[in-house]
């Protein structure tokens, strides 16, 4: 296997808060392949977001890394300095945000915009503007030439989120991050964008790495899914044996939970009974325990790492 | 069952500046139609969802039933009676009667108010709802699920899903007979999604409410809305049953949504209805049938004028002409 791009190694970071630290991500290990697309489910408070900060090194003032590295290229990210990291911010690593109409400037055009995050290359705005147009283009964006006069509110939800891809993947990166790209859109096209980042990875190769809790949007686009839960990973694997075959019983509830694979109409929707453990005050043994079905007394004392190969389970039961 | 809201043929229209040059030349003042004609019904006990991408006009359709958007045309009856408008045409309903939970948990709540502040509120408008703010405002806190604890807490203390349960409460607390809910499970998860929704299940049953629901997730629609609204640009292009259609989607615009919502079975193969072209703007309306642009089956006559209502015993209706058999 080639080197990884992105390689996320024991990555541990913590919050400091009134209530005292609070322990955001813990162990956590992500290995991103060139040109795969690797996708990172788990409900809101897992981590997710801590996560793509500490990745592009924006976490907030009252974090603290507790240990681990994040190599890009080899590179230790968490070892640059700020010069050094802000020329690898959108130029070798690039982000979607959620919501498109927020991430684009409301009074400048397109074009405008497009031109602007190219400042760093010492072209003509004749060639920039060309290569805006072009990158429209392969977004599948009509008229390019047209819409460069435009401003975000004149595009509808499904192309402004294709005018901020074609601005991420400008300059080529090795690395897209999408954080929840398509919750704003309707499902005929919320499928458009995913068929359109699966065509761009093909033809930029670069490694994109997808956060979302839209379970079927992870299943159609990704070829591996890593599950997070309360700051660490519990599952991780190729997309088809964790959604075929799930092992760690978090994900197992997960995927019951979905509204979509239940066949008969009902008004009883399943549920995960409890709620997340407190960060600042973690139980000791399994994360999950508290609910769980199956756990066991080993459960309560030890920590199940994180194990078994290229279909990785962190579980005492099912992990066997 | 007793009919709660009747709506026919609501229109809101909202003015659009156009620069320098509109207020110079009041014949270039232009406007967008938000709501373009919708009816629909709720009766007592059944809930509506409303499907549509976002700037579909779902959200101004609930803003103009609760009077928070004016109304250019239409009628909208609640529990037998018309409704008046104020003169800036502004709907105005008993407030009380019409709850609505907003889209954004956390936004929607006052950041400088604790819980029971904020759940004391509408006890305190409508004192003949309660004697006892302070206990009514615990009280609704429970039906929620939420315990005592959470009374004192600020918004900015609550999770997205908590924050969601006291949007619902502070709703249920003005004992309403019609609940509109802004997206009330968008940006939650899979797991609290189901507690959000059985929760309004329950109530419903409890407490007899019409339910209107606005959202984009299909697969919460098959499980907890009698009926639906498939709105695009400001229309409904089909309505009716939700089973029916699901069942058997009429119009190319629904068959192509309930195609094209992504399985978690990583074999499935999807049989998906490629639409091509953009969504149009507002702005510039299309003459005829608004799908027009991106629809599959289009002939001459869809870009003319547009299709009138079909139907089957009021159970299942569509505006196409050339509808799926």
């Amino acid at each position: 296997m080639t080197a990884p791009v992105l390689d996320i190694r024991d990555l541990s970071v913590s919050y400091d808060t009134d209530r005292g630290l609070l322990r955001a991500l813990r162990n956590i290990n992500i290995p991103i392949s060139p040109g795969r697309i690797v996708g990172i489910v788990g409900e809101s408070g897992c981590g997710k977001s801590t996560l793509i900060s500490a990745i592009i090194r924006l976490l907030a003032p009252n974090a603290q890394i507790d240990g681990g590295s994040i190599l890009f290229k080899e590179n230790d990210l968490l070892a640059l300095d700020p010069e050094a990291m802000r020329a690898l911010r959108g130029v070798e690593i690039s982000m979607v945000f959620q919501d498109p109409m927020t991430s684009l400037n409301p009074v400048m055009t397109i074009g405008r915009q497009m031109t602007d995050i190219q400042y760093r290359d010492n072209r003509s705005k004749a060639e920039k503007l060309a290569r805006a147009t072009r990158l429209l283009e392969r977004v599948g964006i009509a008229d390019p030439a047209e819409q460069l006069n435009r401003y975000p509110h004149h595009l509808s939800g499904g192309m402004r989120q294709r005018v901020a891809i074609a601005m991420a993947l400008m300059t080529e990166p090795a690395l897209l991050i999408a954080d929840e790209p398509t919750t704003a859109l309707d499902a005929t096209l919320e499928v458009q964008i995913i068929h359109r980042l699966q065509q761009l990875q093909r033809d930029f190769g670069c490694a994109i790495l997808f956060i979302s809790h839209h379970l079927g949007v992870i299943a159609e686009l990704c070829d591996e899914v890593v599950v997070m839960y309360a700051g660490e990973i519990v599952e991780s694997g190729a997309t088809r044996d964790v959604f075929l075959t799930p092992r760690h019983p978090y994900t197992r509830k997960l995927l019951e939970c979905d509204p979509a694979r239940i066949e008969k109409a009902t008004r009883n929707l399943p549920v995960i009974a409890g709620k997340l453990p407190d960060l600042v005050d973690l139980p000791d043994g399994c994360v999950f325990r508290t609910r769980c079905d199956v756990s066991i007394e080993l459960c309560a004392s030890e920590r199940p790492p994180l194990e078994g190969g290229d279909h990785c389970t962190a579980c005492h039961v099912t992990g066997q | 069952m007793s009919e709660l809201l009747k709506v026919s043929d609501l229109r809101v229209r909202y003015p659009v500046a156009g620069g320098m040059a509109s207020v110079l030349d009041r014949n270039r003042r232009s406007h967008v139609d938000v709501v373009h004609g919708v009816s629909l019904n709720i009766e007592r006990g059944e809930t509506l969802a409303i499907v549509g991408e976002s700037g579909s006009g779902k959200t101004t359709l609930a803003m103009a039933l609760c009077g928070l958007a004016p109304v250019l045309g239409g009628e909208v009856r609640f529990d037998g009676m018309a409704l008046s408008k104020n003169k800036d045409g502004y709907l105005q309903p008993d407030r009380r009667r019409i709850a609505l939970m907003l889209q954004d948990p956390v936004g929607s709540l006052s950041p400088r108010m604790t819980v029971r502040k904020l759940l004391g509120e509408p006890f305190r408008i409508y004192p003949e709802l309660s004697d006892d703010p302070d206990r009514s405002a615990l009280e609704v806190l429970s039906m929620v699920g939420l315990s005592a604890d959470f009374a004192d807490r600020y918004p900015h203390q609550l999770s997205g899903g908590q924050a969601r349960r006291v949007g619902l409460a502070r709703a249920l607390a003005q004992k309403p007979d019609l609940l509109i809910a802004d997206e009330p499970t968008a940006g939650l998860d899979v797991s609290i999604q189901g507690e959000v929704l059985n929760l309004l299940s329950d109530l419903q049953q409890e407490l007899g409410l019409g339910i209107m629901i606005i959202t984009h997730n299909l697969n919460v629609v098959r499980h907890v809305a009698e009926q639906m609204a498939i709105m695009y640009l400001g229309r409904f292009l089909e309505q009716g049953l939700s089973e029916l259609v699901f069942q058997r989607p009429r119009h190319p615009y629904t068959a192509a949504l309930l195609a094209a919502n992504p399985s978690t079975n990583p074999d499935a193969v999807p049989k998906r209805i490629d639409l091509t072209g953009e969504v149009p703007s507002l702005l510039q309306r299309p003459n005829g049938c608004e799908f027009h642009t991106r629809c599959p089956r289009v002939q001459a006559e869809c870009r003319e004028r547009f299709p009138d209502r079909e139907s089957i015993n009021g159970k299942q209706a569509w505006n196409c002409f050339h509808a799926l058999p």
